[in-house]
Protein backbone atom coordinates (compact mmCIF):
# COMPACT_ATOMS: atom_id res chain seq x y z
CA UNK A 1 0.00 0.00 0.00
CA UNK A 2 2.81 2.52 0.67
CA UNK A 3 6.56 1.84 0.05
CA UNK A 4 9.47 3.98 0.38
CA UNK A 5 12.69 3.20 -1.46
CA UNK A 6 15.69 5.21 -0.39
CA UNK A 7 13.61 8.47 0.32
CA UNK A 8 15.69 11.51 1.10
CA UNK A 9 14.56 14.96 1.99
CA UNK A 10 16.57 17.76 2.60
CA UNK A 11 15.04 21.21 3.95
CA UNK A 12 18.08 23.90 2.89
CA UNK A 13 20.64 22.72 5.16
CA UNK A 14 18.25 19.79 7.10
CA UNK A 15 18.57 16.65 5.99
CA UNK A 16 14.49 15.97 7.56
CA UNK A 17 15.01 11.74 6.08
CA UNK A 18 17.79 10.55 4.98
CA UNK A 19 17.53 6.86 2.46
CA UNK A 20 14.37 5.53 4.21
CA UNK A 21 13.65 2.32 2.89
CA UNK A 22 10.15 0.74 3.98
CA UNK A 23 6.72 -1.29 2.85
CA UNK A 24 3.16 -0.94 4.95
CA UNK A 25 0.96 -3.58 3.66
CA UNK A 26 -2.95 -3.28 3.03
CA UNK A 27 -4.94 -2.93 6.12
CA UNK A 28 -1.71 -2.71 8.44
CA UNK A 29 -1.27 0.14 11.66
CA UNK A 30 1.73 1.50 11.66
CA UNK A 31 3.39 3.35 14.26
CA UNK A 32 6.62 6.22 13.63
CA UNK A 33 8.09 7.31 16.37
CA UNK A 34 11.28 9.20 17.26
CA UNK A 35 12.28 12.64 19.02
CA UNK A 36 11.43 15.75 18.16
CA UNK A 37 12.47 16.56 14.79
CA UNK A 38 13.33 13.16 14.06
CA UNK A 39 11.49 13.58 10.54
CA UNK A 40 7.76 12.21 11.56
CA UNK A 41 6.17 15.15 10.12
CA UNK A 42 8.27 15.02 6.95
CA UNK A 43 7.78 11.32 5.99
CA UNK A 44 3.66 11.72 6.56
CA UNK A 45 3.89 15.01 4.12
CA UNK A 46 5.91 12.72 1.63
CA UNK A 47 2.59 10.37 2.13
CA UNK A 48 -0.27 12.74 0.99
CA UNK A 49 2.29 14.49 -0.90
CA UNK A 50 2.56 17.54 0.53
CA UNK A 51 5.97 17.44 0.10
CA UNK A 52 8.15 16.02 -2.77
CA UNK A 53 11.13 14.29 -2.40
CA UNK A 54 14.85 14.68 -3.02
CA UNK A 55 15.74 11.10 -4.44
CA UNK A 56 14.22 7.85 -4.26
CA UNK A 57 10.65 6.47 -5.08
CA UNK A 58 7.45 6.72 -3.03
CA UNK A 59 4.46 4.14 -3.97
CA UNK A 60 1.11 4.88 -2.59
CA UNK A 61 -1.99 2.44 -2.91
CA UNK A 62 -0.60 1.41 -6.49
CA UNK A 63 0.54 5.18 -7.85
CA UNK A 64 4.22 5.33 -8.61
CA UNK A 65 5.48 8.88 -7.67
CA UNK A 66 7.68 9.34 -10.45
CA UNK A 67 5.36 9.01 -12.39
CA UNK A 68 2.42 10.20 -10.78
CA UNK A 69 0.57 12.92 -13.29
CA UNK A 70 0.48 16.33 -11.97
CA UNK A 71 -3.75 15.94 -12.94
CA UNK A 72 -3.86 12.91 -10.74
CA UNK A 73 -2.45 14.11 -7.48
CA UNK A 74 -6.04 15.32 -6.11
CA UNK A 75 -7.01 11.70 -6.55
CA UNK A 76 -4.75 9.91 -4.81
CA UNK A 77 -5.13 12.59 -1.85
CA UNK A 78 -8.54 11.36 -2.01
CA UNK A 79 -7.59 8.39 -0.87
CA UNK A 80 -5.52 9.73 1.88
CA UNK A 81 -6.93 10.54 4.59
CA UNK A 82 -4.76 13.27 7.09
CA UNK A 83 -5.29 14.45 11.02
CA UNK A 84 -2.87 16.98 10.43
CA UNK A 85 -0.74 18.11 13.12
CA UNK A 86 -1.76 21.78 13.46
CA UNK A 87 -5.16 20.93 12.91
CA UNK A 88 -5.73 22.71 9.84
CA UNK A 89 -9.48 23.68 10.35
CA UNK A 90 -10.96 26.46 9.04
CA UNK A 91 -11.94 28.74 11.92
CA UNK A 92 -14.46 31.20 9.77
CA UNK A 93 -16.42 27.71 8.99
CA UNK A 94 -18.57 25.48 11.37
CA UNK A 95 -17.44 21.81 12.36
CA UNK A 96 -19.90 20.74 9.78
CA UNK A 97 -18.63 22.87 7.01
CA UNK A 98 -15.26 22.00 7.95
CA UNK A 99 -16.11 18.29 7.61
CA UNK A 100 -18.70 18.49 4.77
CA UNK A 101 -15.98 20.80 2.74
CA UNK A 102 -14.10 17.13 2.03
CA UNK A 103 -17.16 15.54 0.50
CA UNK A 104 -18.06 18.79 -1.61
CA UNK A 105 -14.77 18.78 -2.99
CA UNK A 106 -15.45 15.11 -4.21
CA UNK A 107 -19.08 16.21 -5.17
CA UNK A 108 -21.67 14.41 -3.39
CA UNK A 109 -25.15 15.73 -3.24
CA UNK A 110 -25.85 17.76 -0.51
CA UNK A 111 -28.19 15.07 1.21
CA UNK A 112 -25.34 12.54 1.14
CA UNK A 113 -22.67 14.83 2.71
CA UNK A 114 -24.99 15.78 5.69
CA UNK A 115 -25.62 11.75 5.65
CA UNK A 116 -22.15 11.19 6.07
CA UNK A 117 -20.84 13.80 8.34
CA UNK A 118 -23.07 12.85 11.11
CA UNK A 119 -21.75 9.47 10.82
CA UNK A 120 -18.34 11.03 11.51
CA UNK A 121 -19.36 13.45 13.92
CA UNK A 122 -20.88 10.21 15.84
CA UNK A 123 -17.93 7.94 15.27
CA UNK A 124 -15.87 11.03 17.04
CA UNK A 125 -18.49 11.95 19.42
CA UNK A 126 -18.65 15.13 18.25
CA UNK A 127 -22.47 15.61 16.88
CA UNK A 128 -23.40 17.93 19.55
CA UNK A 129 -20.31 20.48 17.98
CA UNK A 130 -21.50 20.67 14.58
CA UNK A 131 -22.80 24.07 14.57
CA UNK A 132 -19.98 25.28 16.23
CA UNK A 133 -16.86 27.20 15.07
CA UNK A 134 -13.43 25.61 15.61
CA UNK A 135 -12.10 28.76 17.82
CA UNK A 136 -14.68 27.42 20.52
CA UNK A 137 -13.89 23.84 20.69
CA UNK A 138 -11.54 22.52 23.29
CA UNK A 139 -8.07 21.06 22.00
CA UNK A 140 -9.29 17.61 22.07
CA UNK A 141 -12.52 18.53 20.43
CA UNK A 142 -10.59 20.29 17.64
CA UNK A 143 -8.60 17.14 17.39
CA UNK A 144 -11.76 14.86 16.90
CA UNK A 145 -13.37 17.39 14.45
CA UNK A 146 -9.77 17.12 12.62
CA UNK A 147 -10.23 13.28 12.80
CA UNK A 148 -13.95 13.56 11.60
CA UNK A 149 -12.75 15.50 8.54
CA UNK A 150 -10.09 12.68 7.78
CA UNK A 151 -12.09 9.90 7.78
CA UNK A 152 -15.25 11.43 5.80
CA UNK A 153 -14.02 10.22 3.12
CA UNK A 154 -14.05 6.87 3.55
CA UNK A 155 -10.04 6.76 2.56
CA UNK A 156 -7.97 3.98 2.23
CA UNK A 157 -5.11 5.16 3.74
CA UNK A 158 -5.79 7.42 7.29
CA UNK A 159 -2.76 9.07 8.45
CA UNK A 160 -2.56 11.23 11.60
CA UNK A 161 0.25 13.08 12.90
CA UNK A 162 0.41 13.71 17.02
CA UNK A 163 -3.39 13.15 16.88
CA UNK A 164 -3.23 13.27 20.87
CA UNK A 165 -0.54 15.19 21.51
CA UNK A 166 -0.99 17.80 24.02
CA UNK A 167 -4.31 15.69 25.77
CA UNK A 168 -4.65 14.23 28.97
CA UNK A 169 -4.81 9.96 28.92
CA UNK A 170 -8.50 9.81 28.85
CA UNK A 171 -8.44 12.03 26.02
CA UNK A 172 -5.93 10.20 24.50
CA UNK A 173 -7.02 6.79 25.22
CA UNK A 174 -10.80 7.57 23.59
CA UNK A 175 -9.13 9.55 20.48
CA UNK A 176 -6.64 5.66 20.15
CA UNK A 177 -10.11 3.80 20.25
CA UNK A 178 -11.54 5.81 17.37
CA UNK A 179 -8.50 4.29 15.64
CA UNK A 180 -8.80 1.31 16.32
CA UNK A 181 -12.13 1.08 14.88
CA UNK A 182 -11.57 2.44 11.88
CA UNK A 183 -8.30 0.06 11.66
CA UNK A 184 -11.20 -2.27 12.46
CA UNK A 185 -12.84 -1.81 9.25
CA UNK A 186 -10.05 -2.61 7.26
CA UNK A 187 -8.31 0.71 7.12
CA UNK A 188 -4.45 1.28 6.20
CA UNK A 189 -3.03 3.53 9.44
CA UNK A 190 -0.09 5.48 9.88
CA UNK A 191 0.08 6.94 13.10
CA UNK A 192 3.19 9.26 14.38
CA UNK A 193 3.72 9.84 17.83
CA UNK A 194 6.33 10.83 20.42
CA UNK A 195 4.39 9.08 22.93
CA UNK A 196 5.63 5.39 24.09
CA UNK A 197 2.48 4.96 26.09
CA UNK A 198 0.50 4.47 23.15
CA UNK A 199 2.22 1.66 21.27
CA UNK A 200 3.55 -0.01 24.04
CA UNK A 201 2.28 -3.82 24.37
CA UNK A 202 -0.01 -3.18 21.56
CA UNK A 203 1.82 -5.80 19.16
CA UNK A 204 1.57 -3.47 16.75
CA UNK A 205 4.35 -2.54 13.83
CA UNK A 206 6.69 0.73 15.12
CA UNK A 207 9.03 2.46 12.50
CA UNK A 208 11.74 4.55 14.89
CA UNK A 209 13.28 7.78 13.26
CA UNK A 210 16.27 9.51 14.56
CA UNK A 211 17.60 12.62 12.93
CA UNK A 212 16.10 11.67 9.47
CA UNK A 213 16.99 7.65 10.21
CA UNK A 214 14.84 4.62 9.90
CA UNK A 215 16.66 3.16 13.01
CA UNK A 216 14.32 0.60 13.99
CA UNK A 217 11.34 -1.44 12.49
CA UNK A 218 10.01 -3.50 15.59
CA UNK A 219 6.74 -4.89 17.44
CA UNK A 220 5.76 -2.77 20.10
CA UNK B 1 -21.98 24.46 -10.48
CA UNK B 2 -24.34 25.31 -7.70
CA UNK B 3 -21.14 25.13 -4.91
CA UNK B 4 -18.45 27.52 -6.25
CA UNK B 5 -21.43 29.69 -7.42
CA UNK B 6 -22.67 29.94 -3.41
CA UNK B 7 -18.88 30.45 -2.44
CA UNK B 8 -18.28 33.22 -5.05
CA UNK B 9 -21.93 35.14 -3.67
CA UNK B 10 -20.70 34.33 -0.10
CA UNK B 11 -17.41 35.76 -0.44
CA UNK B 12 -19.15 38.67 -2.68
CA UNK B 13 -20.81 39.71 0.41
CA UNK B 14 -18.37 38.84 3.35
CA UNK B 15 -16.07 42.01 1.01
CA UNK B 16 -19.03 43.93 -0.28
CA UNK B 17 -18.00 47.16 0.20
CA UNK B 18 -14.34 46.56 -1.78
CA UNK B 19 -16.59 44.68 -4.32
CA UNK B 20 -19.20 47.17 -4.50
CA UNK B 21 -16.21 49.54 -5.38
CA UNK B 22 -14.92 47.46 -7.96
CA UNK B 23 -18.25 47.16 -9.54
CA UNK B 24 -18.81 50.31 -9.49
CA UNK B 25 -15.64 51.50 -11.12
CA UNK B 26 -17.08 48.59 -13.82
CA UNK B 27 -19.50 49.94 -14.06
CA UNK B 28 -18.11 53.44 -14.97
CA UNK B 29 -15.46 51.60 -16.87
CA UNK B 30 -18.16 50.27 -18.98
CA UNK B 31 -20.65 53.13 -19.09
CA UNK B 32 -17.70 54.95 -21.11
CA UNK B 33 -17.32 51.91 -23.83
CA UNK B 34 -20.83 51.84 -24.26
CA UNK B 35 -21.05 55.65 -24.09
CA UNK B 36 -18.33 55.48 -26.66
CA UNK B 37 -19.83 52.93 -28.80
CA UNK B 38 -22.86 55.14 -28.74
CA UNK B 39 -20.64 57.53 -30.31
CA UNK B 40 -19.61 55.38 -32.83
CA UNK B 41 -22.73 54.19 -33.43
CA UNK B 42 -24.01 58.08 -34.20
CA UNK B 43 -21.28 58.63 -36.41
CA UNK B 44 -21.94 56.19 -38.57
CA UNK B 45 -25.28 57.51 -38.76
CA UNK B 46 -24.53 60.91 -39.59
CA UNK B 47 -21.90 60.09 -42.03
CA UNK B 48 -23.66 57.22 -43.85
CA UNK B 49 -26.02 59.17 -45.74
CA UNK B 50 -23.53 62.07 -45.97
CA UNK B 51 -21.89 61.20 -49.74
CA UNK B 52 -25.51 59.53 -51.12
CA UNK B 53 -26.15 63.45 -50.82
CA UNK B 54 -22.80 64.67 -52.80
CA UNK B 55 -22.63 64.32 -56.82
CA UNK B 56 -19.70 64.54 -58.64
CA UNK B 57 -20.29 66.70 -61.61
CA UNK B 58 -18.23 66.12 -65.21
CA UNK B 59 -18.56 68.80 -67.61
CA UNK B 60 -17.82 67.16 -70.74
CA UNK B 61 -16.07 69.03 -74.04
CA UNK B 62 -17.91 70.07 -77.08
CA UNK B 63 -19.07 68.25 -80.15
CA UNK B 64 -18.22 64.87 -78.60
CA UNK B 65 -19.12 61.26 -79.87
CA UNK B 66 -21.94 59.45 -78.36
CA UNK B 67 -20.26 56.37 -78.63
CA UNK B 68 -16.85 58.44 -76.35
CA UNK B 69 -19.72 59.12 -74.07
CA UNK B 70 -21.26 55.53 -73.36
CA UNK B 71 -17.77 54.04 -72.94
CA UNK B 72 -17.15 56.63 -69.97
CA UNK B 73 -20.94 56.13 -68.65
CA UNK B 74 -19.63 52.58 -69.05
CA UNK B 75 -16.78 51.88 -67.30
CA UNK B 76 -18.01 54.49 -64.46
CA UNK B 77 -20.77 52.21 -63.59
CA UNK B 78 -18.44 49.45 -63.14
CA UNK B 79 -16.89 51.04 -60.04
CA UNK B 80 -19.09 49.81 -56.66
CA UNK B 81 -19.46 52.81 -55.05
CA UNK B 82 -21.37 54.23 -57.62
CA UNK B 83 -25.05 54.66 -57.58
CA UNK B 84 -26.37 56.50 -60.82
CA UNK B 85 -24.95 58.58 -63.64
CA UNK B 86 -27.09 60.96 -66.02
CA UNK B 87 -26.22 62.13 -68.94
CA UNK B 88 -27.16 65.73 -69.32
CA UNK B 89 -27.24 67.32 -73.09
CA UNK B 90 -26.52 70.61 -73.85
CA UNK B 91 -30.04 70.64 -74.62
CA UNK B 92 -31.50 69.21 -71.41
CA UNK B 93 -28.91 71.26 -69.27
CA UNK B 94 -30.35 74.68 -71.48
CA UNK B 95 -34.32 72.95 -70.80
CA UNK B 96 -33.40 72.55 -67.12
CA UNK B 97 -31.91 76.21 -66.55
CA UNK B 98 -35.03 77.82 -68.38
CA UNK B 99 -37.15 75.70 -65.84
CA UNK B 100 -34.93 76.83 -62.81
CA UNK B 101 -35.23 80.12 -63.71
CA UNK B 102 -38.84 80.37 -64.67
CA UNK B 103 -39.76 83.88 -64.44
CA UNK B 104 -36.90 85.06 -65.05
CA UNK B 105 -36.33 82.55 -68.14
CA UNK B 106 -36.53 85.52 -70.43
CA UNK B 107 -32.64 86.37 -69.59
CA UNK B 108 -31.54 83.18 -71.45
CA UNK B 109 -34.92 83.97 -74.00
CA UNK B 110 -32.33 85.71 -76.83
CA UNK B 111 -29.37 83.27 -76.80
CA UNK B 112 -28.98 81.59 -79.96
CA UNK B 113 -26.06 79.84 -79.37
CA UNK B 114 -26.12 76.86 -75.98
CA UNK B 115 -23.70 78.12 -74.52
CA UNK B 116 -24.15 75.73 -71.76
CA UNK B 117 -21.89 72.11 -71.68
CA UNK B 118 -23.52 68.62 -71.69
CA UNK B 119 -22.60 66.81 -68.84
CA UNK B 120 -22.19 63.84 -66.41
CA UNK B 121 -24.11 64.17 -62.99
CA UNK B 122 -22.51 60.70 -60.65
CA UNK B 123 -24.70 59.96 -57.77
CA UNK B 124 -22.67 57.78 -54.99
CA UNK B 125 -22.72 55.02 -52.32
CA UNK B 126 -22.66 56.09 -49.23
CA UNK B 127 -20.92 52.81 -47.83
CA UNK B 128 -17.73 51.25 -48.89
CA UNK B 129 -16.81 54.53 -49.62
CA UNK B 130 -12.95 55.05 -48.80
CA UNK B 131 -10.88 58.01 -49.55
CA UNK B 132 -8.13 56.33 -51.76
CA UNK B 133 -10.89 55.06 -54.08
CA UNK B 134 -12.45 58.23 -54.35
CA UNK B 135 -9.21 59.77 -55.17
CA UNK B 136 -8.43 57.12 -57.67
CA UNK B 137 -11.77 57.57 -59.68
CA UNK B 138 -11.52 60.99 -59.68
CA UNK B 139 -7.95 61.34 -61.16
CA UNK B 140 -9.14 58.47 -63.62
CA UNK B 141 -12.17 60.84 -64.13
CA UNK B 142 -9.71 64.06 -65.35
CA UNK B 143 -7.65 62.04 -67.43
CA UNK B 144 -10.43 60.92 -69.99
CA UNK B 145 -10.09 62.98 -73.12
CA UNK B 146 -13.76 64.24 -73.39
CA UNK B 147 -13.78 65.49 -70.01
CA UNK B 148 -13.67 69.08 -69.75
CA UNK B 149 -13.60 69.53 -65.79
CA UNK B 150 -14.74 67.77 -62.74
CA UNK B 151 -16.40 69.37 -59.76
CA UNK B 152 -16.88 67.44 -56.77
CA UNK B 153 -16.94 68.98 -53.00
CA UNK B 154 -13.83 67.18 -52.59
CA UNK B 155 -12.32 69.18 -49.69
CA UNK B 156 -15.69 68.81 -47.85
CA UNK B 157 -15.84 64.89 -48.86
CA UNK B 158 -11.85 64.26 -47.63
CA UNK B 159 -12.38 66.20 -44.62
CA UNK B 160 -15.40 64.16 -43.89
CA UNK B 161 -13.73 61.24 -44.57
CA UNK B 162 -10.49 61.81 -42.48
CA UNK B 163 -12.69 62.53 -39.28
CA UNK B 164 -15.05 59.49 -39.46
CA UNK B 165 -11.70 57.43 -39.95
CA UNK B 166 -10.09 59.91 -36.91
CA UNK B 167 -13.57 59.02 -34.87
CA UNK B 168 -13.13 55.12 -35.28
CA UNK B 169 -9.17 55.26 -34.73
CA UNK B 170 -10.37 57.18 -31.12
CA UNK B 171 -12.77 54.84 -30.14
CA UNK B 172 -11.11 51.68 -30.46
CA UNK B 173 -8.26 52.90 -29.16
CA UNK B 174 -10.46 54.83 -26.02
CA UNK B 175 -12.46 51.38 -25.76
CA UNK B 176 -9.35 48.96 -25.68
CA UNK B 177 -8.13 51.17 -23.21
CA UNK B 178 -11.18 50.77 -20.89
CA UNK B 179 -11.22 46.77 -21.49
CA UNK B 180 -7.90 46.77 -20.25
CA UNK B 181 -8.95 49.20 -17.02
CA UNK B 182 -11.69 46.76 -16.52
CA UNK B 183 -9.94 43.49 -16.67
CA UNK B 184 -7.40 44.82 -13.80
CA UNK B 185 -9.83 45.96 -11.77
CA UNK B 186 -11.17 42.40 -12.01
CA UNK B 187 -7.27 41.21 -11.55
CA UNK B 188 -6.70 42.98 -8.48
CA UNK B 189 -9.86 42.73 -6.90
CA UNK B 190 -10.22 38.74 -7.41
CA UNK B 191 -6.15 39.01 -6.61
CA UNK B 192 -7.21 40.10 -2.93
CA UNK B 193 -9.64 37.69 -1.92
CA UNK B 194 -7.78 34.91 -3.29
CA UNK B 195 -5.05 36.05 -0.88
CA UNK B 196 -7.68 36.10 1.80
CA UNK B 197 -8.30 33.16 1.24
CA UNK B 198 -4.69 31.13 0.55
CA UNK B 199 -4.77 29.51 3.61
CA UNK B 200 -8.79 27.95 2.67
CA UNK B 201 -6.97 26.81 -0.74
CA UNK B 202 -4.32 25.54 0.74
CA UNK B 203 -6.33 23.03 2.27
CA UNK B 204 -8.52 22.08 -0.08
CA UNK B 205 -5.64 21.13 -1.97
CA UNK B 206 -4.49 18.35 0.61
CA UNK B 207 -8.32 17.46 0.70
CA UNK B 208 -7.90 16.92 -2.70
CA UNK B 209 -9.27 19.63 -4.72
CA UNK B 210 -8.87 20.03 -7.90
CA UNK B 211 -7.75 23.01 -9.70
CA UNK B 212 -11.21 23.32 -11.29
CA UNK B 213 -12.74 23.25 -8.16
CA UNK B 214 -10.38 25.90 -6.35
CA UNK B 215 -10.22 28.33 -9.30
CA UNK B 216 -14.49 28.26 -10.32
CA UNK B 217 -15.31 30.24 -7.15
CA UNK B 218 -12.77 33.34 -8.13
CA UNK B 219 -13.92 32.62 -11.70
CA UNK B 220 -17.54 32.93 -10.22
CA UNK B 221 -16.45 36.46 -8.49
CA UNK B 222 -14.47 37.63 -11.61
CA UNK B 223 -17.81 37.24 -13.62
CA UNK B 224 -20.30 38.61 -11.18
CA UNK B 225 -18.26 41.71 -10.90
CA UNK B 226 -18.70 41.71 -14.71
CA UNK B 227 -22.39 41.45 -14.95
CA UNK B 228 -22.73 43.99 -11.91
CA UNK B 229 -20.81 46.95 -13.57
CA UNK B 230 -22.21 45.97 -16.69
CA UNK B 231 -25.75 46.14 -15.49
CA UNK B 232 -24.98 49.75 -13.96
CA UNK B 233 -22.74 50.66 -17.12
CA UNK B 234 -26.22 49.75 -19.32
CA UNK B 235 -28.57 51.36 -17.09
CA UNK B 236 -26.61 54.52 -17.23
CA UNK B 237 -26.37 54.17 -20.84
CA UNK B 238 -30.15 54.20 -21.04
CA UNK B 239 -30.93 57.26 -18.85
CA UNK B 240 -27.94 59.15 -20.59
CA UNK B 241 -29.81 58.48 -24.39
CA UNK B 242 -33.08 59.29 -23.12
CA UNK B 243 -31.95 62.21 -21.66
CA UNK B 244 -30.23 63.05 -25.08
CA UNK B 245 -33.30 62.31 -27.06
CA UNK B 246 -35.65 64.27 -24.94
CA UNK B 247 -33.25 66.76 -25.83
CA UNK B 248 -32.95 66.03 -29.22
CA UNK B 249 -35.05 67.89 -31.93
CA UNK B 250 -37.15 66.31 -34.58
CA UNK B 251 -36.75 69.09 -36.49
CA UNK B 252 -33.05 69.75 -36.26
CA UNK B 253 -31.34 66.59 -39.27
CA UNK B 254 -28.53 66.76 -37.06
CA UNK B 255 -30.20 65.66 -33.73
CA UNK B 256 -32.51 62.86 -35.44
CA UNK B 257 -29.51 60.47 -35.55
CA UNK B 258 -29.41 60.37 -31.59
CA UNK B 259 -30.42 57.16 -31.21
CA UNK B 260 -28.60 54.22 -28.64
CA UNK B 261 -28.60 50.78 -29.93
CA UNK B 262 -30.93 48.68 -27.51
CA UNK B 263 -28.30 45.95 -27.74
CA UNK B 264 -26.25 47.72 -25.14
CA UNK B 265 -28.64 46.56 -22.45
CA UNK B 266 -27.34 42.70 -23.18
CA UNK B 267 -23.52 43.64 -24.95
CA UNK B 268 -22.46 45.44 -21.74
CA UNK B 269 -23.27 42.93 -19.16
CA UNK B 270 -21.50 40.22 -21.45
CA UNK B 271 -18.52 42.46 -22.53
CA UNK B 272 -18.27 43.28 -18.37
CA UNK B 273 -18.95 39.36 -17.74
CA UNK B 274 -15.78 38.38 -20.28
CA UNK B 275 -13.48 40.76 -18.96
CA UNK B 276 -14.92 39.83 -15.49
CA UNK B 277 -13.70 36.17 -15.81
CA UNK B 278 -10.42 37.39 -18.31
CA UNK B 279 -9.25 39.42 -15.76
CA UNK B 280 -10.02 36.73 -12.87
CA UNK B 281 -8.37 34.07 -14.79
CA UNK B 282 -5.11 36.03 -15.08
CA UNK B 283 -4.97 36.35 -10.92
CA UNK B 284 -5.44 32.80 -10.10
CA UNK B 285 -2.23 32.41 -12.70
CA UNK B 286 -1.04 28.41 -12.85
CA UNK B 287 -2.40 26.65 -10.05
CA UNK B 288 0.29 24.08 -8.47
CA UNK B 289 -0.86 20.91 -6.11
N1 LIG C 1 9.42 23.44 5.82
C1 LIG C 1 10.57 23.22 6.43
N2 LIG C 1 11.66 24.00 6.16
C2 LIG C 1 12.84 23.78 6.75
N3 LIG C 1 13.06 22.81 7.62
C3 LIG C 1 12.04 22.00 7.95
C4 LIG C 1 10.75 22.16 7.37
N4 LIG C 1 9.93 21.20 7.87
C5 LIG C 1 10.67 20.49 8.71
N5 LIG C 1 11.94 20.94 8.76
C6 LIG C 1 13.02 20.39 9.56
O1 LIG C 1 13.12 19.01 9.27
C7 LIG C 1 13.36 18.25 10.43
C8 LIG C 1 12.27 17.21 10.62
O2 LIG C 1 11.05 17.87 10.87
P1 LIG C 1 9.70 17.12 11.17
O3 LIG C 1 8.61 18.12 11.23
O4 LIG C 1 9.54 16.03 10.17
O5 LIG C 1 9.97 16.51 12.59
P2 LIG C 1 8.99 15.68 13.55
O6 LIG C 1 9.62 14.36 13.75
O7 LIG C 1 7.63 15.71 13.00
O8 LIG C 1 9.05 16.53 14.88
P3 LIG C 1 7.86 16.81 15.96
O9 LIG C 1 7.79 15.58 16.82
O10 LIG C 1 8.37 17.97 16.72
O11 LIG C 1 6.63 17.07 15.20
C9 LIG C 1 13.42 19.25 11.58
O12 LIG C 1 14.77 19.51 11.87
C10 LIG C 1 12.75 20.49 11.03
O13 LIG C 1 13.33 21.63 11.60
MG1 LIG D 1 5.84 16.54 13.52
Amino acid sequence: MIRFEGVTKVYDTITALRHVTFTIEKGEFVYITGPSGAGKSTLLKLIYLAERPDSGNISIAGWDYKSLKEKAVPYLRRNVGVVFQDFKLLPNKTVYDNIAITLRIRGFKEREIKERVYEALKMVNLRHKADAYPPTLSGGEQQRATIARAIVGEPTILIADEPTGNLDADNAAGIMRIFRNIHSKGTTVVFATHNRELFRNTGMRVLRLDSGNLVADEIG
Amino acid sequence: MRYPLKVALKSLWLERWINLLSILSIGVGLFILGFVGFILYNVEGLTKGAPERLTITVFLKDEIPRTDIQRVIDSVKKRAFVKSVRFISKEEALEELKEALRESAYLVEGIDENPLFASLVIRLKGDGLNKKDLDAFLASLRKEKIVDEVIFGEEVMNKLLGVITNVKIGVVVVGLLFCVAIVFICYSTVKMLFYRRKEEVEIYKLLGATKGFIRSPFLFEGLLLGLGGGIIASIGNLLVSKFLEELSNPTLPFMRYVVMPEEIVILLPLIGMTLGVVGSAIALGKIRY
